[in-house]
């Protein structure tokens, strides 16, 4: 039931798509990522049985570190690539027209993306040139740039009910609140003594956010107080790599780790940890959930696998 | 350190791995900032409106004009061409790819559905040719069967590298960034280091170095420096954009420094400020760091320490992670990158070593002699040249205004100054001062990190040798220290649990002037055999020469409890809350109780160093010389307190002592030169230094005491023969 791809490059990140309940696309980077060519896959769960099958590829220069697809476009995805640029790509298109776009404007590798869920027409960037940008496919050139962090921005994303905020956290230690109307950051909450590496909003409570760190942890943040965290959750046993919040259930979000492991949280009850999954054999780096199905999940890392499961089973039986 | 001399176990023992919690001055801010959301409109563009969700989307649809003038869009080309910076590698990767790869990806194809719970595949042998990424691929096969099946792999010489500048900045960027994930566990140091470990191998240092400090830091500083001034970037569009603004500033602010006082005006000291002081410092450091001259050969030798790292986990999965061993092998040279093709490196290293360094006379002698190889052991040199800058120009002054404290020194200096005791060398002191000043925090920062771990030399041909203890007791006996250190090293990886092979592996490290290596010995020497006497002395003394009085007291102690003529001495009570006037007591009841036992005098007279008590110190040792005075490290303890005690002209004579016993003692030429230098004496220093460096040219701390004393005498032309570590020259100009 539970179907695997193989990848040939490390695995980095995975997203379902919004419009396609089997669809997602995986961020692949050759080396770990530290130095040669990337690749985005396009893929299918088969309708019957636990197969995975490529819809498409597409091979870049350097490492794809994320990929995020349109919620306006259901052909259209973007890539963050390690060598700075965004490149927009179109499903619908022959490979040879693709990439349709490169956004070339971060100095440094583009780490992580988010698109506007709300108003569906723009996305942002987050880049280890310490900037966050904002974008829109209709542009040539970003429409604004966000530098306040003092080191590599990480993941960014936008708040699930308020069109115009959104969270960036960075390994500055800190996790920033923008609202893209204001000139600067709203809200700086220092999260973690160590760099934060993630951050996600809780899809039915637009005041909660979670961190996850370095330092292991968790922290579920209420930005109306955030001077002590709603919750903490220990028990990765490395840097926590991603974190995603359940688009299903209020209190349930997924995490993975250096410790390559993906975790299931809930995070108002006492005993957080609702799930382990032990499935990956390197560092687990990509973690999202289905928004068309609940409870379905998916993972990537760097032993080259992408799992797609169902919550509560086990992502190797097949 | 004012006691280093006196150390036959070395300087540096400190608990490592201490982790370091990263400073966050941006918290500081947040209570300023944050409520300031007044709703100014209209400031910024708005975002138009989406266009309708049609199914075929119209926004590329014009694409070919604007996109194309995108920076960045000429790399849009189905296997693409290289990039503007002139990627070797990558061109090679991608050549190879063109037809390779997709018979490799075919390959994963042709097999669905993949199944992940299948056995593993037996062990492939690695392929020498072939798309690079199937070689890779084989590769880190093998490497993880050998690791399984504990067959040693065996290094190799730093092989050839086609990596462009490009390349070698990925490489050093993402991997600095991506330690601090993964060994979040470690200190900073350590993270540090184990980059620095990775990239020297890869020879990345030298080459980057060429183009001035990382930009990273004082880009950051400039842009907040830009929005404090309200200036509003342009577009910064441009691919270079912060190369430019940067370059900009520079030119319109003229000096680095301009800036950064107007910025901290602006917004504090102290936040930012120190926030400022921190990157100075890593700059610094990492400057350092590529300063340190560093030998392609020799820096396959620090990465024992990856792989020390490696094996601390003791999660399987972790031991098996192919990132971790991809690392690992790169920054052993295991894996190499030649002809643009991901290569293991060739097997039969020991053979071209041979034909490389052995010319005629003996292996031991060419490597003793030999100084423009540099040894296995280089990688401590380098790797604690931060330390040594710190500790000797420490050492010096410290001996040089006896006992002052480090803290302390400003104004003793200040002092000095102004009665002009210091004379025409003054200007020389002060350079001398002004770079201790400069590299002492980047010191701190880092010192620690070397400190506690043993990392083995690679290239080791005592490896397999059927009794590598009786052959380094042998080769110690003869002085050999350096070739000693290679077969006691051969013995500690055979049997780990050799306590004897430990200590005396750390008492080799110890007389070849090579601290962190002798308490990294010494340390694994106590984890072996807790009780050991002798071990417990040396850890002892080390700790003393450290200052660090309380471990000092603990390890002496322990000495004390574990003696079995004198462990009824000891209460073991007293273990928890150990104070120095307990300690000395009992010592003393133990010499009373039997005053022909040298050890106890020994203890004492380390004790006395501990308290400062010099001359109840030189008593002390004086005594025990009496018994023993054949110790040629008993003399060296002497020479050193008598040192410590403004005794220098009778520290040359015990240190003499030490030498007629031990030729060889390479630390008691070294001391003899500082000596010779706490005298005014330079030129004699010179001479002492330049031989003890002679005999071990990876004594790092006698560089750092020989370039002081250079440029005392205002040598400068020799300084660069130093800097250089050109002992030839040196050696011509200042025979012994």
């Amino acid at each position: 039931m539970m179907p695997v791809f193989k990848t040939p490059f490390n695995g980095y990140s995975v997203r379902f798509s919004p419009f396609y309940e089997s669809r997602l696309a995986v961020a692949t980077a050759q080396n770990f990522g530290i130095l040669g060519n990337g690749r985005v896959h396009v893929i299918d769960l088969a309708p019957t049985g636990p197969v995975i099958n490529e819809l498409v590829a597409f091979d870049t220069a350097d490492g794809v570190y994320d990929v995020a697809w349109s919620e306006s476009h259901d052909s259209v995805l973007v890539a963050a690539i390690a060598d700075g640029s965004i490149k927009v790509y179109d499903t619908a298109l022959p490979p040879q027209s693709n990439p349709v776009r490169s956004l070339k404007e971060h100095a440094r590798e583009v780490h992580g993306l988010d698109y506007n869920p709300t108003r569906r027409d723009s996305f942002l960037s987050a880049s280890w040139d310490d900037s966050i940008k904002l974008w829109t496919l209709d542009r040539p050139a970003s429409l604004r740039t966000f530098r306040e962090h003092a080191y590599c921005v990480y993941s960014v994303a936008w708040n699930p009910k308020h069109a115009d905020v959104f969270a960036s956290a960075s390994g500055d230690c800190t996790v920033r609140i923008w609202d893209v109307r204001e000139p600067g950051s709203t809200m700086i909450i220092p999260g973690h003594e160590h760099e934060i590496l993630s951050c996600d909003w809780n899809k039915y409570d637009e005041c909660l956010i979670a961190t996850a760190s370095v330092d292991k942890s968790i922290k579920i943040w209420d930005v109306r107080n955030y001077r002590v965290p709603v919750s903490v959750l220990n028990g990765h046993g490395y840097a926590v790599r991603k974190i995603k919040f359940s688009p299903h259930r209020r209190n349930l979000l997924v995490s993975c780790s250096y410790d390559m492991t993906v975790c299931l949280w809930d995070f108002m009850v006492e005993d957080a940890l609702v799930g382990r999954y032990d499935h990956h054999t390197e560092f687990a780096v990509g973690v999202d959930l289905s928004v068309l199905v609940d409870g379905l999940m998916a993972s990537t890392g760097w032993d080259e696998l992408v799992y797609v499961w169902q919550q509560g089973m086990d992502p190797r039986a097949s | 350190m004012s006691m280093r001399e006196l150390v036959t176990g070395g300087a540096a023992c400190a608990v490592p791995g201490s982790s370091s919690s990263s400073s966050n001055p941006l918290g500081a801010l947040a209570n300023a900032l944050i409520g300031s959301s007044s709703k100014t409109q209209g400031v910024l563009k708005e975002i138009p409106n989406a266009t309708a969700a049609s199914p075929h989307p119209q926004f590329y649809s014009h694409a070919a004009d604007p996109v194309a003038a995108l920076p960045g869009s000429e790399l849009d080309r189905p296997f693409l061409q290289s990039n503007a910076q002139g990627s070797d590698f990558i061109r090679g990767f991608r050549a190879a790819d063109a037809n390779g790869f997709a018979d490799a990806w075919e390959e994963i194809q042709r097999q669905p559905p993949f199944d992940p719970l299948a056995a593993p595949a037996p062990p492939i042998q690695p392929t020498l040719d072939g798309p690079p990424q199937r070689v890779l691929s084989s590769f880190l096969h093998s490497f993880v069967d050998s690791s399984r099946s504990g067959v040693p792999l065996h290094p190799t010489p730093l092989p050839l590298l086609g990596l462009s500048q490009g390349d070698k900045q990925c490489i050093r960027d993402r991997s600095s960034i991506m330690a601090r994930h993964i060994f979040a566990d470690r200190s900073e140091e350590f993270i540090n280091a184990q980059v620095n470990a990775l990239l020297s191998s890869l020879e990345i240092e030298n080459d980057i170095h060429a183009r001035g400090p990382m930009p990273g830091r004082f880009r950051e500083l400039e842009d907040y420096w830009n929005e404090s001034q309200g200036v509003m970037k342009p577009g910064a569009h441009a691919a270079d954009g912060w190369v430019t603004e940067f370059s900009q500033n520079r030119i319109h602010h003229g000096d680095p420094d301009t800036w950064a006082h107007s910025f901290e005006q602006q917004h504090g000291a102290g936040g930012w400020a120190s926030e400022f002081e921190q990157e100075q410092a890593q700059l610094t450091s990492v400057d350092q760091m590529r300063g340190g001259n560093m030998q392609s050969l020799a820096a396959i030798q620090q990465t024992r320490m990856l792989a020390h790292t490696l094996s601390q986990n003791g999660d399987p999965k972790f031991q098996n992670s192919k990132f971790l061993q991809f690392v690992s092998k790169m920054s052993r040279g295991e894996l190499i990158i030649d002809d643009n093709q991901v290569k293991p490196a060739s097997e039969n290293w020991a053979t071209e070593y041979q034909q490389q360094y052995n010319r005629g006379a003996s292996w031991a002698d060419e490597f003793a002699q030999n100084e423009v190889f540099r040894g296995p052991d280089q990688w401590a040199n380098e790797f604690g040249a931060e330390r040594l800058q710190q500790e000797s120009v420490d050492d010096q002054w410290v001996n040089e205004f006896s006992k002052l404290h480090v803290d302390d020194w400003a104004e003793e200096f200040g002092r000095q100054v102004g009665e002009g005791t210091l004379g025409d060398g003054s200007s020389d002191w002060a350079n001398s001062y002004d770079e201790f000043l400069n590299e002492q925090i980047a010191a701190k920062q880092r010192s620690d990190a070397s400190r506690g771990v043993y990392v083995f030399s690679d290239m080791n041909p005592y490896v397999g040798h059927p009794n590598p203890l009786k052959e380094g007791q042998e080769l110690f006996r003869k002085g050999l220290l350096s070739e000693a250190v290679l077969a006691l090293e051969a013995e500690v990886m055979k049997n780990p649990e050799n306590a004897e092979g430990w200590r005396l592996l750390g008492i080799t490290h110890a007389e070849n002037d090579d601290d962190q290596q002798a308490i990294a010995a010494m340390m694994r020497a106590q984890e072996a055999d807790p009780t050991n006497l002798e071990v417990l002395l040396a850890l002892g003394v080390s700790h003393t020469n450290e200052l660090e009085q309380s471990a000092a007291l603990k390890y002496l102690y322990g000495w004390l409890r574990h003696h079995p003529k004198y462990g009824t001495l000891a209460p073991p009570e007293l273990a928890d809350s150990l104070y120095y006037a307990d300690v000395a007591r009992l010592f003393n009841e133990a010499a009373q109780m039997s005053p022909e036992d040298a050890d106890v005098h020994i203890v004492l007279g380390v004790l006395y160093n501990l308290s400062r008590e010099y001359d109840k110190a030189i008593a002390s040792f004086q005594t025990a010389l009496k018994l023993k005075p054949n110790d040629y490290s008993l003399w060296n303890k002497l020479g050193a307190t008598q040192a410590n005690s403004v005794q220098s002209a009778d520290a040359i004579l015990a240190y003499q002592q030490a030498l007629d016993l031990k030729p060889n003692y390479v630390r008691a030429w070294a001391n003899m030169g500082i000596s010779y230098a706490n005298q005014g004496m330079y030129e004699e220093s010179i001479r002492y230094y330049v031989r003890a460096l002679a005999m071990n040219p990876k004594a790092d701390n006698a560089w750092q005491y020989l370039r002081i004393s250079l440029s005392c005498v205002s040598r400068n032309d020799m300084v660069e023969a130093c800097d250089s570590r050109n002992l030839e020259v040196l050696q011509k100009e200042f025979p012994l």
